[in-house]
């Protein structure tokens, strides 16, 4: 009995051990390993859209990108002290306390997936050359999505790169996947950020495809881009020509007068270049778009009125009344409203469909823009052609437009007011300008530094936050700010 | 002549009778301390299967006994004692009591010891003593009861998580809960529910079927239990019956709860509008040009109180939010058991319903459980054993925080007196005063949160005696949990508004853990004075989860709630989870003569949540002790009964959180139309343990048979930390998991017994116990690095819970303002301390200012005569700081003229020359208690009366056909604390609007029949 009782012991043992190395190797399933997730150009496509559907977030272009272009200017305010986006209008950030440290982070996040894509691109096969095209064109998203990202970063946390020729402090600059001890960069100027900017673009275009690709980048919107960066970097010939192009060899179509109120809640409408996908297929809270929490981004009507950023005084002078101008309609009006207080808001963008207030698809480069890039290049290189490109755009948008033979610099970025109110580029036209901005008067009420904001201001720059710098003292803070 | 030989030939026949014959053997058995009878004693032969009971009267009789055979007598309660019977027919025993203390049975790691036998630090409670507390987990009972263990609710809510923390803590991210070992076996536990409630898988155990409670403290107790010690161990064993008569116990009890404590007075309705009016007239002193157009200040003012603090309207019924929101919650009881077993099996079999209900009508926590444990002699040498326990337990509740659900944080900040509770017409009044809250009344049943937990433990065991020295166990277990959650709100629930029309999630969780674990024992004494026993085992465990959501919205009416009909899809999908553990475990001990003892354990795991080259450690042990008392040139010493010393070395380890943290990831989601994949984690192939040194000094002094003293110093040194260490967002990640710096605990635990009168009549004893530790980061992962969680910073040479915020130095008696230090770092190391306003100040080290306290216990007492008994045991805590986060809703200073106001607001500033913490209130106010400062900090200090039973035999008024007693029991009945709110806050000191403790005072009987 004992003798049976140890070897049945034993043999236990002995199965257990033997079996013991598979029984210790688990994985999960709900994520995959890195060795066989880019494997295939379908893998690759699919790792393409996560750098899309990380940028649609309100940490990007679904809410801090135009927040932080429209509310430390002049047509957008909030409406009270009350809610999240105060502290923007208020420049009341500082180097502690801001949520807008997400920006960096998540333009770092982009650049990482981006980064990813590119170092596994070389070994996806290809069998025809429909596939060779795709797989170029997927660098080519890749690089163009880098650029952009490089972009907003120098112009979010560095000075304007007019104002001291790019001199000052702007993206670390990383272009391949690092390891944390590899991280751990200075950052570089402005100035050598745009020649990221540039240099990657230079190597997307050829690669990248032509067609329209709804909610992905394609070679319209990088070159389109590249308009815009050398419009920021003053490059006024470089600017004009590539907005040309745009301009006379894209797909996309000024969207008419008619159209116009319709165009901002369809997706892949007329004139859209590069617009990024919300869909609420998945999760409780948000799936991004002009979304804060999921609470409505713009005031609205009584039932949104959560939402906090109405039109300033200064916007509503400029547009309200102008009935001709089909673009006065965004400005809904307030004052019938039963609450107290209730301000004139933008009703600009209804919701893609008209579904949901809250679900739109962040628009970040359309044809209008095109034709403004060009108009100001021109005045730099070609003043007397710089009106028939405002000419084009405005006829698309008056009532009864007559021509006019001349513009200023003044009428182009008064122009870019009336058509990008709520897109998020007016206090860079402004800063890159050289134009201070004031905010007094009218609803205003925001006090002391944030009433005027001059371009050597220090909160013209976003500061960067401490906790990362504890974290790795290379990284330079921006002047003004305490550690 | 005739006579001899009749002699001689008699004691042949006896000699021949005692050498090869049977005898009838009987007698009595009777108790040394009184010569009673002690009734239903066994009586056994050894070595056989042949045994007997006494009877009442504690007399036997057995037939055909070998007359060399040796008789063992056995009782509970009792030293069991062997008489050889020599052939004799009376056999009588006299038995005595089982000594408490010394040479008491202590449940330990993988077996059981002697108390006074035993090199390790571990505390063990008897499940009777705490038999009556009226509480729904055992964790609550135990409270300042365990030196050097802190135990803190994380809610007050029925079924919330407990925190306990043995000795400290020592790792940031794996996690400072101590291991649950139930029957010998690992069993799953802490919170794993998702339906925005805490809930602990451990609501499962009625404390009634607890038998032992040990809590591990040292490597010597805990290293045993390898990788996942290092926090502690709490060995339970249940009920396994006893032998004897069956009992059979029925106890039922009833009572009522309600919130222990004041919490966050708050300024009465005239006060707070005359605070409301002072802040906006202030505002517009400041700001001439906000009232122009209002005409003149009182106009401004008027109208902004209007707005946010308005008067009462005529017609509309306004109600004291306390007695809406809050109700009597009503506790209640019933068990019933059955125990009882024969000289070759004992059973233990119980069912019971408990339920408490919260304060808020959506709290609740109901619980049907049943166990059945059972172990025989199979034959001669093989013992088999089986347990099944089962519990269904359903719990609900609302989101704890500050949430728009939770109705403890709408009564103290949302819910001002002005807000009308109906309307004229007797409707619920649902406009709104703050955002978007709304009067939560009539909500409360479209609000979903609820966690049905079913859990089944089955255990088998076999164990074989293959030599009397060496016998060898197998234990089977699997203990399955399944977890349905649900949370969502109806349609007419604001939040239900949100996400559509009404929206509910489901959650289903299955958690599976099969664990396998033989162990070879051999224990011998030789030459009478060597006393080896070596164990050797080896064991394996599987964990597995499989996780099923479902999320539907759009529902076509509130009462509707199975989510078939529901018009939209939000989210479905499930995942499974895998983690695997095998294990070598062996054991040493030696003893010499019970004066010396040794002990040295090893361990061996391999986990499947590390790398192949990696995932390989071992634990190890070393202790010793020294019973002084024991020695020769102790014997006859008066002053000490006992005084041992011991000591002990040893390491454990803590395993990562993360089952897969070492791998390179990709996880996806949708964009557009389509898939969007990407990297999702920093990969680290070097992944490895974290690593816990312990090492453990202690004196255990007895005297004047009355008295106990035992003093402990401990240190234990946690290297390789598991981190999600936060690394340069540069990389696209915030944190990559690793291993990185090292922390220290440092302690003392000092315990006093006194068992002030013990006679037939009367017994009273006294207990109490003092700790006290001490934190410290020795390193992170680069020089200098700290890391920032609110309101703590990680940083070397300072402690775990160090706060980090501004430094507030009180209010400007000239000007109303609030200073603060400025907080950036001189040259010298030092904080620049002069003072500056809100927007200039940097957050600063707050030296001094921690939430681990200078020292904590409790202290018992037990008093009985004759039928009637009475226990309490108070806990206390003294020297920490606890973050009241309540500051920024409640004590504005202005900034929220929307919200309820503190009480503490009336001390504020209102003229040049006052001298006052609290500052000049301004609406809007952007300097104030709305920001993170150390105003939030406030001396934790705390007293309470944890519980008090009283009890009362009633047997002789049943005629002693039964036992029977009543019994009156209470919880946290009287606490005296400093704070403003319930002082038990969770270690970090972080406290934000989780439901508050409840006192309950319930009243119960028990009747036993035998």
């Amino acid at each position: 009995m004992k003798k049976f009782i140890i070897n049945i012991l034993i043999a236990c043992a002995a199965i257990s051990f033997t079996s013991c190395e598979g029984f210790l190797d688990t994985k999960p399933t709900d994520q995959v390993s890195s060795a066989t997730a880019m494997l295939t150009l379908t893998d690759a496509t699919n790792a393409v859209n996560g750098l899309y559907s990380d940028m649609k977030w309100y940490d990007y272009y679904g809410s801090y990108m135009p927040v932080l272009g429209e509310l430390r200017a002049d047509d957008l305010q909030t409406k009270d002290s009350g809610g999240g986006w105060v502290a923007v209008y208020t420049l009341d950030y500082n180097s502690e306390q801001s949520t807008y440290f997400d920006l960096w982070n998540k333009c770092y996040e982009v650049i990482m997936r981006a980064n990813t894509i590119l170092e596994n691109w070389e070994a996806i096969p290809t069998s025809t050359s429909s596939d060779v095209a795709v797989k170029n064109d997927i660098k080519g998203q890749a690089l163009a999505t880098r650029a952009l990202v490089y972009f907003d970063l120098a112009r979010t946390y560095g000075y304007p790169f007019t104002s001291d020729n790019g001199a000052s402090l702007g993206a670390v600059i990383i272009t391949r996947t690092v390891s944390a001890s590899e991280s751990r960069q200075p950052r570089s100027t402005v100035a050598k950020t745009y020649e990221q900017v540039f240099s990657d673009l230079e190597t997307a275009l050829p690669l990248l495809s032509r067609s329209k690709n709804t909610g992905h980048m394609n070679y319209w919107s990088a070159k389109l881009l590249q308009a815009r960066a050398y419009l920021y970097t003053a490059q006024w010939d470089k600017a004009l020509t590539a907005a040309q192009e745009v301009i006379t060899s894209s797909p996309y179509t000024l969207v008419s007068r008619a159209n116009y109120l319709n165009y901002f809640s369809q997706e892949g409408g007329a004139e859209t270049i590069f617009e990024l996908l919300v869909r609420r297929t998945s999760h409780l809270d948000d799936d991004g778009g002009y979304d804060s929490w999921y609470y409505p981004l713009w005031h609205g009507p009584e039932i949104n009125s959560t939402g906090r950023i109405i039109v300033t005084q200064s916007f509503i002078n400029l547009l309200k009344n102008h009935t001709e101008d089909i673009r006065s309609q965004v400005i809904k009006d307030g004052s019938t409203s039963i609450i107290p207080d209730h301000r004139d808001w933008l009703g600009k963008f209804p919701g893609t469909n008209y579904v949901d207030a809250k679900m739109n698809n962040p628009l970040v480069m359309r044809l209008s823009e095109a034709y403004l890039i060009a108009a100001e290049a021109a005045l730099h290189v070609n003043p007397s052609s710089a009106a028939g490109y405002i000419n084009t755009l405005r006829r698309n948008r008056i009532l009864n437009y007559t021509d006019v033979s001349s513009i200023t610099l003044d009428d182009i970025l008064t122009e870019r007011r009336k058509e990008f109110v709520g897109e998020g580029h007016r206090f860079f036209d402004l800063m890159r300008t050289g134009n201070s901005v004031t905010r007094s008067g009218g609803f205003h009420w925001c006090t002391g530094e944030a009433v005027t904001i001059t371009p050597t201001s220090k909160k013209v720059c976003l500061p960067i936050s401490h906790s990362q710098r504890l974290i790795y003292p290379e990284l330079q803070q921006n002047p003004g700010y305490t550690e | 002549m005739t006579k001899r030989l009749f002699l001689f030939l008699s004691s042949m026949l006896f000699i021949i009778n005692t050498s090869l014959a049977q005898v009838n053997v009987s007698g009595t058995v009777t108790d040394a301390s009184d010569g009673t009878g002690i009734p239903y004693a066994t009586v056994m032969v050894k070595g056989t299967s042949i045994a007997t009971m006494a009877d009442v009267k504690g007399a036997y009789s057995l037939s055909k006994v070998p007359s060399n055979a040796i008789l063992v007598f056995s009782s509970i309660g009792y030293q069991t004692i062997e008489i050889p019977v020599e052939g004799r027919s009376i056999v009588n025993a006299v038995m005595s009591q089982q000594a408490v203390g010394l040479d008491e049975v202590m449940v330990v790691a993988y077996g059981s010891v002697k108390k006074g036998s035993y090199s390790g630090s571990a505390t063990m409670i008897k499940g009777d003593a705490i038999k009556d507390i009226p509480v729904m987990t055992f964790e609550q009972a135990i409270t300042g009861a365990v030196p050097g263990v802190s135990i803190a609710q994380t809610s007050g809510q029925p079924g919330g998580l407990p925190e306990i923390r043995i000795r400290g803590f020592s790792s940031f991210n794996a996690g400072n809960d101590p291991l649950y070992v139930i029957d010998d076996i690992p069993a799953t536990s802490g919170d794993l529910s998702s339906a925005n409630i805490w809930s602990s898988t451990m609501n499962y155990l009625n404390p009634s079927d607890i038998e032992t409670i040990t809590i591990l403290k040292d490597a010597a107790a805990a290293s045993l239990y390898g990788s996942r010690a290092a926090n502690g161990v709490i060995l339970i064993t249940t009920k396994k019956g006893q032998v004897g008569k069956i009992v059979s116990t029925f106890k039922a009890s009833a009572g009522v709860s309600y919130f222990a404590y004041n919490n966050y007075p708050l300024a009465n309705d005239q006060e707070a509008e005359m605070l409301h009016r002072e802040a906006w007239t202030n505002y517009a002193n400041d700001n001439p040009s906000s009232w122009t157009s209002y005409g003149s200040i009182s106009a401004y003012v008027n109208a902004k109180v209007e707005q946010y603090y308005p008067a009462k309207k005529e017609g509309y019924q306004y109600v004291n939010w306390e007695d809406v929101l809050f109700r009597n919650a009503i506790a209640q009881n019933y068990e019933y058991s059955i125990s009882g077993g024969g000289p070759l099996s004992k059973t233990y079999a119980s069912v019971g319903y408990n339920e408490q209900q919260g304060v808020n009508v959506m709290e609740n926590l109901k619980r049907i459980s049943a166990t059945i444990n059972a172990e025989a002699q199979a034959s001669k040498h093989i013992k088999v054993g089986g347990s099944f326990q089962f519990s269904s337990t359903n719990q609900k509740g609302n989101q704890d925080g500050a949430a728009k659900d939770n109705p403890f944080y709408l009564w103290k900040v949302i819910l001002t007196s002005r807000w009308p509770y109906k309307d004229p017409d007797g409707n619920y009044w649902m406009g709104t005063y703050n955002g978007s809250y709304r009067n939560p009344v009539p909500n409360f049943d479209k609000q979903i949160a609820t966690s049905k937990q079913g859990r089944t433990m089955l255990k088998g065991f076999v164990e074989a005696e293959i030599l009397p020295e060496l016998k060898v166990k197998t234990i089977l277990s699997y203990d399955y949990t399944r977890i349905d959650d649900r949370f969502g709100w109806m349609m007419g629930h604001p939040n239900g508004t949100a996400y559509g029309n009404g929206y509910i999630g489901d959650r289903y969780r299955r958690v599976e853990k099969l664990v396998s674990s033989t162990t070879l024992n051999y224990d011998k004494i030789f030459l009478d004075k060597h006393h080896v026993s070596v164990m050797l085992g080896w064991e394996a465990e599987d964990d597995s989860q499989q996780y099923t959501n479902l999320s539907k919205s759009d529902f076509a009416n509130y009462a509707m709630q199975s989510t078939y009909l529901a018009a939209t899809l939000k989210e479905g999908g499930t995942y499974n989870d895998k983690s695997t553990l095998l294990s070598l475990i062996s054991n040493l001990n030696y003893d010499f003569n019970n004066k010396y003892f040794v002990t040295g354990t090893f361990r061996r795991d391999g986990s499947s949540r590390l790398s192949p080259e990696k995932r390989w450690g071992n634990f190890w042990s070393v202790s010793g002790s020294w019973k002084l008392s024991n020695e020769e040139f102790m014997k006859g010493v008066k002053w000490a009964d006992n005084l041992k010393l011991r000591a002990s070395y040893g390491t454990s380890g803590t395993l990562p959180s993360d089952l897969y943290g070492y791998m390179s990831l990709f996880s996806y989601e949708i964009y557009g139309d389509g898939n969007a994949a990407y990297p999702s984690n920093l990969a680290n192939y070097d992944l490895t343990w974290e690593k816990n040194y312990n090492w453990n000094v202690a004196v255990e002094y007895d005297f004047l048979k009355r008295f106990g003293i035992v003093a402990e110093y401990y240190e234990r040194k946690t290297k390789d930390l598991l981190l999600d260490a936060s690394v340069p967002t540069t990389t696209g990640f915030q944190t990559a998991l690793r291993n990185v710096g090292s922390m220290q605990n440092k302690g003392v635990e000092l315990s006093l017994r006194a068992d002030i009168i013990k006679n037939k009549d009367i017994s009273w004893d006294f207990n109490i116990s003092w700790s006290k530790y001490t934190n410290k980061i020795l390193e992170m992962s680069e020089k200098g690095e700290s890391i920032v969680s609110r309101p703590h910073v990680w940083t070397a040479g300072y402690s775990f819970y160090q706060y980090y915020s501004r430094k507030y130095l009180g209010v400007d008696p000239e000007t109303g303002s609030p200073l603060y230090a400025k907080g950036t770092l001189l040259e010298d190391g030092t904080y620049d301390m002069t003072p500056v306003n809100r927007k200039q100040a940097s957050s600063m080290i707050l030296k001094g200012m921690s939430a681990i306290p200078k020292g904590f216990g409790g202290f018992n007492t037990n008093f009985s005569y004759k039928d009637l008994s009475v226990s309490m045991a108070w806990s206390y805590k003294y020297g920490h700081y606890v973050w009241d986060n309540a500051t920024d809703d409640i004590d504005t200073d202005g900034y929220s003229y929307r919200n309820n106001i503190g009480k503490g607001q009336l001390k504020r500033w209102t003229e040049p020359g006052d001298i006052t913490n609290v500052p000049r209130r301004i609406a809007d106010n952007a300097y104030g208690g709305y920001y993170d400062s150390s105003r939030f900090l406030k001396k934790g200090d705390y007293l309470r009366l944890k519980n008090l039973t009283v009890s009362y035999n009633i047997s002789k008024l049943l005629k002693e056909k039964a036992n029977a007693r009543v019994y009156l029991a209470g919880v946290n009945l009287l606490t005296f604390s400093g704070l403003n709110f319930d002082p038990e806050v969770r270690d970090s000191g972080f406290y934000d609007f989780s439901m508050p403790a409840m006192r309950t005072i319930t009243i119960g009987v028990e009747i036993t029949l035998k």
